[in-house]
């Protein structure tokens, strides 16, 4: 069986996990999804391996591979670097193309992107300044609570009533939170509380790049419905929900270009 | 690039503080001054020697900066105290008075500073919000008038008319000289680029002006010689312009990211660059003279214009970006530079579509990957753009 020139991969190595799709004429084929570590050559390669495995593929019968998120910079099985920021906007206009705004909320940063018709970035900015508003900020939370951090969004949507939390840098809110729990506030409710800060600090962002529908939710904290909830209220949109992990969007998207820098350098037809 | 009076430049700074020191024993006078707003011109036809102070890019300086000032100051000029502070730098342990402009308050607080903890000799100019404004014109004028008699105190002689007329000359062909270059760097055929015109300001602040003048026309003759012809149709190309708080001397992070991700600075308005040698018309050789020249100047960010219409810094933004053919802005803030921070919106907004990216930083290594997956990202937005438009 031969598979040659029609298989492009991405891999996404960020900061809490690493991720890679390969796609097959044009259609997501495999994908891959672990946990990051310190080495993120390896992590990365482990990343695709999972989705060759699945595929039932060898590395080789990959024609182009693009490497994204901070473990590009050392990404020795790939052919290109592509920043996340491109690779989210190819990936969320590959699964939507009526989209133009993209929150992508990952381990260690987050980012409000703009982009066009054609999935190409027109405006953007990030906040990786401190942890507020990350998957980092909202594991502490989660740890501090001893709840899953996958359960965090169900219970802060269960919330009667929304506590105000002042602080959004990590080490404050921690123990903010824990003085407010003293105080005998509901946990459901202090979530709530934590869960719009954040949101009000992602509005912040768009103040700069503005919004226009339709807005996708992408990155590791896509999955949390609470946030998705609380992002909604303080930007007044709607939100479309990716068909796939949203954690896999930035791979999905370097796959994507991989296709294309295989088309302009002759690689395929 | 291979560019022999640049070799040159550079061998005229190593020997120039072995100069004036040798200049100091023979009786001169070194005066350093910062940051914007002080005329030259004045200092060198009363023969004393001008040396232009403030560099950036250390944060070891920072540090010993901030143990005397808040360190809600902004970053230059907390390194600029740390300099101050440690005298061990080969043009600041030599000045025998420092002058200080000031256009932005911090620098104010810098003066009252240096003068206090390290006793260095000082002379503030003072200079008007209002700059727009007759009465703004006026105070200014007085403030030059008052400059100029410390300074007449400070070097024991009377400012001559012939001896102004004459520092007038050579700082006009210097400011000629560094806009030639700048139009130089900008084209794809100059074998001198945007870096290299920097590094010959970053020269011009410590070498003898008369010398300096000499050397950036020996350099722009050999430019001349050097164009090649036109590259046809090469790669495509990110082109970039700075804007923002100044980028000293020393303070070569976000240049070099931009370089070594592949983007070309094109041209920038920045103090530290080129807007400091732009719109200097001196009509009549006194200080009221030389005091309404500066004050007709670009406006410094700092100044505060609330009509952005009519805001000259704005119009000679827009004007710079498409001299220069520039695809994209990255516009650098200092951390609390609030002068030019709380400008990026109002300059985003005033240039509409052009994709602009706001770096704010400081001089630490620790935030060197963050700017620099901005700088890719927006590297390969304008390139992407470029691209679609050569299909179309
Ligand atoms: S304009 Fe900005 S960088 Fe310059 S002295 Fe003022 S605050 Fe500092």
């Amino acid at each position: 069986m031969s598979f040659s020139g029609n298989f492009f991969a991405g891999v996404d190595v960020g900061s809490l996990a690493a991720k890679s799709v390969i796609l097959k004429d044009g259609e997501i084929f495999a994908t891959g999804l672990l946990k990051s570590g310190v080495n993120s050559v390896e992590s990365g390669l482990s990343a695709l391996n999972l989705a060759l495995d699945a595929a039932g593929l060898k590395k080789e019968d990959i024609t182009y591979i693009v490497g994204t998120g901070y473990g590009r910079v050392s990404a020795p099985y790939a052919n290109k670097a592509v920043t996340e920021i491109t690779c989210h906007a190819k990936g969320a206009n590959y699964l939507h193309p009526t989209v133009r705004t993209i929150i992508d909320m990952g381990g260690q940063d987050c980012k409000a992107i703009r982009i066009d018709e054609d999935g190409a970035v027109v405006d953007f900015a990030m906040n990786d300044k401190c942890a507020a508003g990350t998957g980092r900020f909202l594991e502490v939370m989660a740890d501090v609570f001893k709840v899953k951090l996958e359960d965090l969004g169900a219970i802060a949507l269960s919330a009667t009533d929304t506590v105000p939390m002042s602080s959004t840098c990590t080490v404050f809110a921690e123990s903010e939170t824990i003085s407010l729990v003293a105080r005998g506030e509901k946990p459901e409710n202090i979530l709530n509380g934590i869960h719009h800060s954040i949101a009000n600090r992602i509005a912040g962002l768009f103040s700069r790049v503005g919004i226009a529908s339709d807005v996708f939710f992408s990155g590791g904290v896509a999955k949390n419905t609470g946030m998705k909830s609380a992002i909604e209220q303080a930007l007044k949109v709607t939100i479309v929900r990716p068909e796939i992990d949203p954690q896999l969007i930035g791979a999905l998207g370097a796959a994507v270009i991989a296709r294309s820098f295989a088309k302009k350098e002759g690689l395929w037809a | 690039m291979g560019l022999k009076t640049l070799d040159k430049i550079a061998a005229a700074l190593q020997r120039r503080p072995f100069e004036l020191e040798q200049l100091r024993k023979e009786g001169k006078r070194v005066v350093g001054w910062l940051a914007y707003n002080i005329p030259e011109e004045i200092i060198y036809a009363l023969g004393l020697i001008p040396i232009r102070v403030g560099q950036g890019g250390d944060g070891r300086l920072v540090e010993v900066g901030a143990r005397h000032i808040s360190t809600k100051n902004c970053v230059f000029v907390r390194h600029a105290l740390g300099q101050f502070a440690e005298k061990t730098d080969p043009y600041i342990k030599q000045l025998d008075l420092v002058a200080i402009d000031a256009t932005c308050i911090q620098l104010y607080r810098l003066e009252e500073l240096i003068s206090f903890y390290f006793g260095y000799k000082t002379v503030v100019l003072g200079v008007p919000r209002n700059f727009a404004t007759k009465e703004g014109h006026e105070y200014f004028r007085k403030e030059v008038e008052c400059f100029t008699s410390k300074l007449e105190a400070f070097a024991g002689v009377t400012l001559e008319k012939s001896k102004l007329e004459e520092a007038i000359s050579i700082y006009d062909g210097i400011r000629a000289a560094i806009k030639t270059l700048y139009r130089y760097q900008s084209l794809d055929n100059a074998p001198l680029r945007w870096r290299d015109v920097s590094s010959v300001i970053s020269a011009g602040y410590n070498l003898d002006r008369q010398n300096y003048l000499e050397l950036l026309q020996e350099l722009i003759a050999e430019v001349e010689e050097n164009l090649t012809e036109s590259p046809a149709g090469g790669e495509i190309e990110a082109r970039i312009f700075l804007s923002g708080s100044l980028i000293p001397p020393g303070d070569t992070k976000l240049v070099d990211i931009i370089e070594q991700l592949g983007g070309r600075i094109v041209g920038d308005d920045l103090w530290s660059g080129l807007n400091f040698f732009l719109n200097l018309e001196i009509k009549e050789p006194t200080p009221y003279g030389v005091a309404d020249a500066y004050l007709d100047r670009v406006p410094h960010g700092s100044l505060p214009y609330l009509d952005l219409k009519s805001d000259g810094r704005l119009a000679n933004l827009k004007h710079q970006i498409q001299e220069f053919g520039a695809d994209g802005i990255i516009y650098h803030t200092l951390r609390y530079c609030d002068a030019f921070t709380f400008k990026a919106g109002e300059t985003k907004d005033v240039l509409g579509k052009l994709p602009f990216l706001e770096i704010h930083t400081e001089y630490s290594g620790s935030d060197f990957e963050a700017i620099r997956t901005r700088v890719e990202a927006f590297i390969e937005m304008i390139k992407s753009k470029k691209e679609i438009a050569e299909l179309v």
